[in-house]
């Protein structure tokens, strides 16, 4: 598998606060890595950096081997809050991907554009339907819509433009634990089909390690300190069962607050 | 119960406390009247429901001179006796500059879009139109009049200058507060700038840009008056100024009534458009 983002001695500063210091991380094509830590440790703004939202103060970010000056449309993207349009229904939240790529603003006007609309929709629904969603659900606005649904749509809306890499920053951290477990198992199922990489952040270490092929935890020595990566692990499939899970997480969690990392299945 | 903060009231009260104001109101005019009309029949200041009748035929079935009256006028229907009116002449004068004066703040929120969207743009205009923006309009009237004359132009720059910065300034503010993370996954679409811009943010402000503009409303027509009063041959405010030197309180009442109306009238139709075309909204 090749390298598909490269983090180069990344450094990020904040009115001279250091959030992240020669930061290097290689994510290879088609794994699952879930990023973890604390809140201000810098995972999201790793994301974003990978995104081409935010820009490194030192280092560079490789994308398939190019730097990236803004975010496109290979890096799709689930954020926690306002991953939806408010104003579209979920049918246009879905199709706005296709349809913008392929007539952007004014596009629309010409001849052809209801024909391939009519398709973008039938692949919409069929997204939905893959997500666990109701047809009757396509025309409803987002804030109809529970939180898990709307992530339900959100991913529906980024997987349909088939993006090299899909990152997702705390995308399920609002949603109610019997809701945020049935979306675990779909992204899950999602990446297992589709092949994409994923890169998900999240601040729940059991989260990271029942969805990751990889886990990486950022986090701090001390208090002034900027973060590093304390912890890479590539995990095997059977770590991802309810008991593997609480037992990596005593692990991981003894391993970040010092203590030497004893991971059987690494070795 | 007058202070209670979870008061419920049913709907009979509901309806009896919201249109008290406007009996009482009505009630104390014509009390003041009458006791007025008691010391002297000929009093012109708070006008008899008599007096104001008249005023009101005149205004809404006449036109404003008698040269201006069509031939046959006398046996017209009501409804074409209203459309050669002195009110409804006035009122259509005024409308056009109010129209004017509203297409020309579609620029405006074009401006503070780019200006929030583009920061080069940005920086280009902030700081003039922050300084524009505390320009008093009124002040500038007399300038106004000298560069432009004392034809319509004046007069809808005057609403240009009044009202332009605040929906160029509410339309910034507008769209910087949209989530950064809204225009991040536009670009994760496949969308370009002016897609982010026109596609994803201008119509997720536009419902909150119509409701600045339906408050403008107001200072809208207050420039407008200013404008008609100190410069013009017709319109409602014309009309008003003019009857104002003959003491015409039975008309001038009626027009500021009928002014009231309009803007009322306009106000409901941008909000019931408003909710029509943004189902999706919801207000705060």
């Amino acid at each position: 598998m090749k390298d598909i983002i490269r983090l180069e001695n990344i450094g990020v500063t904040y009115s001279n606060k250091k959030v992240l210091e020669h930061l290097d991380l290689t994510i290879r094509e088609g794994e699952f890595v879930a990023v973890c830590g604390q809140t201000g440790c810098g995972k999201s703004t790793m994301l974003r950096l990978i995104l081409g939202a935010e820009k490194p103060t030192t280092g560079r970010v490789l994308i398939d081997g190019r730097e990236l000056p803004r975010p496109d449309r290979h890096r799709g993207y689930v954020p926690q809050k306002y991953s939806l349009f408010p104003d579209k229904t979920v049918l246009d939240n879905i199709t706005f991907g296709p349809e913008t790529e392929e007539f952007g603003l004014i596009g629309r006007l010409k001849p052809g554009f209801r024909r391939r609309r009519k398709e973008f929709q039938a692949q919409a629904y069929e997204y939905l339907k893959h997500m666990g969603l109701q047809a009757s659900d396509a025309h409803k606005y987002p804030d109809e819509l529970s939180g898990g649904m709307q992530q339900r749509v959100a991913i529906a809306q980024a997987l349909i433009m088939k993006p090299q890499i899909l990152l997702m920053d705390e995308a399920f951290s609002a949603l109610d634990p019997g809701t945020r477990s049935e979306m675990q198992k779909l992204v899950r199922t999602l990446w297992k089909e589709t092949g994409t990489t994923f890169l998900f952040v999240t601040h729940n270490i059991p989260e990271a390690i029942f969805l990751g092929s990889r886990v990486v935890i950022l986090g701090k020595d001390s208090p002034e300190s900027s973060s590093k990566v304390q912890v890479d692990m590539e995990l095997p499939e059977e770590a991802h069962s309810r008991e593997e899970v609480e037992r990596l997480t005593r692990v991981i969690g003894n391993a970040t607050a010092g203590a030497k990392l004893e991971l059987t299945y690494a070795e | 119960m007058l202070f209670r903060i979870d008061a419920k009231p049913n709907r009979l009260t509901a309806l009896t406390l919201s249109w008290f104001l406007f009996v009482s109101g009505i009630a104390l005019y014509f009390y003041t009247s009458h006791n007025r009309h008691l010391e002297n029949p000929e009093d012109k200041v708070i006008p008899s429901l008599q007096q104001l009748t008249t005023g009101m035929t005149d205004a809404f079935l006449k036109p404003d001179t008698e040269e201006a009256a069509p031939e046959g006028l006398e046996n017209a229907s009501l409804g074409r006796k209203f459309l050669t009116s002195m009110l409804w002449t006035d009122t259509l004068a005024s409308a056009k500059r109010f129209v004017w004066s509203m297409l020309l703040l579609i620029p405006a929120v074009v401006l503070g879009l780019h200006m929030g969207m583009f920061p080069i743009f940005g920086q280009f205009f902030l700081r003039f139109i922050l300084f524009f923006d505390k320009i008093i309009a009124l002040s500038v009237l007399p300038i106004l009049f000298i560069a432009f004359g004392i034809d319509e132009l004046a007069k809808i720059m005057l609403i240009v200058i009044g009202v332009t910065p605040t929906i160029i300034l509410d339309t910034f503010n507008l769209t910087k507060g949209v989530p950064q993370e809204q225009i991040v996954k536009g670009f994760t679409l496949g969308a370009q700038d002016f897609v982010v811009t026109y596609s994803i943010v201008l119509k997720q402000i536009m419902p909150r840009v119509l409701n600045s503009i339906r408050l403008n409303l107001k200072a809208v027509m207050l420039f407008l008056f200013a404008g008609e009063m100190i410069a013009s041959q017709d319109g409602l405010a014309f009309r008003i100024a003019l009857l104002r030197r003959h003491m015409g309180m039975n008309v001038i009442i009626p027009y500021v009534l009928w002014v009231a109306l309009l803007l009322f009238l306009v106000d409901l139709t941008m909000r019931v458009a408003n909710k029509k075309l943004h189902p999706w909204f919801r207000e705060a």
